[in-house]
């Protein structure tokens, strides 16, 4: 993250309309748009020559689709910040994509000032929560600890938990509260309730990872 | 129609010609070996080997047209009808009366069946029973007298093959059945996908006008927030497909129709998940854990109304313009959904003030509503941060943990 110079942001989506106005809303508010891109493989090519901070991710794209190139990206560049802009929020993409790296969501509905603090605060690394993806969460941790228990082996990961605090953090998210406000109901610092929502996602997107090299070693792709 | 033709070929008819075809070879060497055993039962062998050597040729030349159905033709079914009659015909001619009486095997003994039973698999039950009216007239005329042992083959081929016969038509019907299905299945999936691509660019466009409306004030303002509404609407019906139709296959002569059907009212379990969405709005946010959540349905539909009261509740004191969320959760013995509101919440005292007064309708009709499913409803107001209430619903409802609504003040 470049501390000095503007946000380098890079906006991907299928339709021009809205690659443009979203493109014109940052750059008309002092981030720098170094690149947009209209499908799943120009974004992947165009990002990895360009390198920005912040990639405006549409899931759903021509070619490739969006949660695939938001694995390929955030492999590629572990510090790249993704935040998922999407029309339909269709549940098991959004998860997918959060999984796999990204670290912010948000409706098209939104408007222009919810859009640019969201490019803002992902840029920082703070993560980006709607309450609906609040909710999605606090599912995909539950699903989690209900599955049944790895076999006794001892290289099975365990499922990720969370602590109390983080869930009670995590659905006042969902209810629509603001960190702001979690941070006073709860009685800690904001700095603190960023870091609880920051934990929740770490620790899905750790085990996706753990996973992922478990299933490829697996299937004898370790050596890809 | 490539696709089902093979469908078909695969399960049923290709292992049946297939043994078919291993059948006619190993009953051809198994009427050479009867006739070689028996040799000196034979007046006239020359023709009998005569016969065979025909038979031999006929089976190994005619395995081409036993693969499946199209290459077994009519013409081919008729000659090979042909060869076995003539072969049943021929035996008293070339045996000797003993070898008659005594029930003997006729020339292609068991290989007749064979021929009656490629009609049965190319036909169905009646070509099976065409073809082995002939075969049995053709033994009993062979035998000379109805004698019980043949007559009791002859219905014996008589029955198989029509019982085959029909086990195939029916087979071939269910198969046509599966086929159709999967091709309705298919065209679904696709259909679908499509919709799913114009929902999103209707989407984008709905978002689009809200956006750029909220700049423009004014008489689009107004548009914008239509726009808004329709796009909340369009949104939850996409994510997750959570207005299920009910459909209901049904099984007609050429095929499976499945169709869209009112759906009954039972007490099943139901996904609470589609019977909230639809309260999301504009200013109604609507959380759920993306998985279904079921609930026995009188269960989920007095949630559901609970949930529309306080709705309603946050509309009428927190004013048109509160903002509100709704959020399932899924727990392992409970469903809780919580409703929050923006509104300037309930000032200490004010509750237990209403309480008193008996001016709590909504409330105390909610906790109601819940305490009747073995549940509770909590009423939670922190100063600024609105006012939540917190509905709980146990999943067995058995399991009857003495749960009392109280209201928490805080």
């Amino acid at each position: 993250m470049s501390e000095q110079g503007p946000i380098r942001v890079m906006v991907v989506d299928d339709h021009p309309m809205w690659r443009d106005a979203v493109a014109r809303d940052l750059a008309e508010s002092g981030f720098e748009v170094v690149a947009t891109a209209g499908d799943g493989d120009q974004a992947v090519r165009r990002a990895k020559a360009v390198g920005p901070d912040v990639l405006v991710l549409d899931l759903n794209l021509p070619l490739k689709p969006g949660v695939q190139v938001c694995k390929e990206l955030v492999g590629h560049n572990p510090a790249l910040r993704v935040l998922v802009l999407s029309a339909s929020g269709e549940h098991a993409d959004v998860l997918e994509a959060v999984k796999s790296g990204a670290t912010g969501y948000l409706l098209k509905s939104a408007s222009t000032e919810e859009l640019l603090d969201a490019v803002r605060r992902t840029a920082v690394g703070d993560p980006v929560f709607t309450p609906g993806l609040a909710g999605l969460v606090l599912g995909e941790y539950r699903r989690l600890a209900s599955d049944p228990a790895p076999a006794a082996g001892s290289g099975e990961p365990k499922a990720p938990q969370l602590t109390d605090r983080e869930t009670e953090v995590l659905r006042l998210v969902a209810k629509g509260l603001s960190y702001k406000q979690i941070a006073e109901r709860l009685v800690i610092s904001h700095r603190t309730v960023q870091n609880h929502v920051q934990n929740t996602l770490g620790k899905l997107q750790l085990h996706n990872r753990v996973e992922l090299v478990r299933y490829a070693i697996e299937r004898g792709l370790d050596d890809e | 129609m490539a696709k089902r033709e093979q469908v078909m070929r695969m399960s049923v008819e290709q292992p049946l010609w297939r043994a078919l075809t291993a059948y006619r070879v190993l009953t051809m060497l198994y009427a050479v070996g009867l006739f070689a055993t028996a040799y000196d039962e034979y007046d006239r062998p020359g023709i009998a080997i005569a016969y065979f050597a025909v038979l031999f040729v006929w089976t190994l030349a005619t395995l081409p047209r036993v693969q499946n159905a199209v290459a077994c033709t009519k013409r081919f079914l008729a000659l090979d009808l042909t060869v076995a009659l003539i072969g049943i015909l021929l035996t008293p001619l070339v045996a000797d009366d003993q070898h008659i009486h005594s029930g003997g095997p006729t020339l292609p003994s068991i290989w007749t069946a064979g021929s009656v039973l490629a009609f049965a698999i190319k036909g169905g039950w009646r070509w099976a029973a065409f073809a082995s009216t002939p075969v049995a007239a053709a033994n009993l005329i062979e035998r000379g007298s109805p004698a019980r042992d043949t007559v009791h083959n002859v219905i014996l081929v008589w029955v198989a093959s029509i019982a085959i016969g029909y086990v195939v038509e029916v087979a071939r019907a269910s198969e046509r059945t599966l086929a159709r299905a999967l091709e309705i299945e298919a065209a679904t999936r696709e259909r679908e996908r499509l919709a799913r691509d114009i929902h999103d660019g209707v989407l984008q466009v709905l978002a689009m006008v809200q956006r750029r409306s909220v700049i423009l004030g004014g008489e689009a303002a107004e548009l914008g927030r239509m726009a808004g509404e329709q796009e909340v609407a369009l949104r939850m019906l996409v994510s997750g497909g959570l207005v299920p139709v009910s459909r209901a296959s049904e099984d007609a002569a050429q095929g499976a129709l499945v169709r869209a059907v009112e759906a009954p009212e039972d007490d099943g379990p139901v996904d609470l998940r589609a019977l909230l969405a639809p309260y999301a709005a504009a200013r109604v946010s609507f959380a759920e854990p993306g998985a279904p959540v079921s609930l026995p349905a009188p269960a989920a539909r007095e949630l559901a109304a609970a949930v529309g009261a306080a709705l309603d509740n946050v509309h009428r004191h927190a004013g048109e313009d509160a903002r509100a969320w709704i959020l399932i959760e899924d727990e392992p013995d409970e469903v809780v959904v919580t409703v929050r509101d923006d509104g300037p919440g309930i000032p200490e005292g004010r509750l237990a003030q209403a309480e008193g007064e008996g001016r709590l309708g909504v409330a105390l009709s909610i906790r109601g509503r819940l305490r009747e499913l073995g549940g509770s409803a909590e009423l939670i107001s922190v100063p600024g941060q609105g006012t939540e209430v917190e509905l709980k619903v146990p999943k067995d409802p058995k399991t009857d943990r003495e749960k009392d609504g109280k209201a928490e003040r805080r």
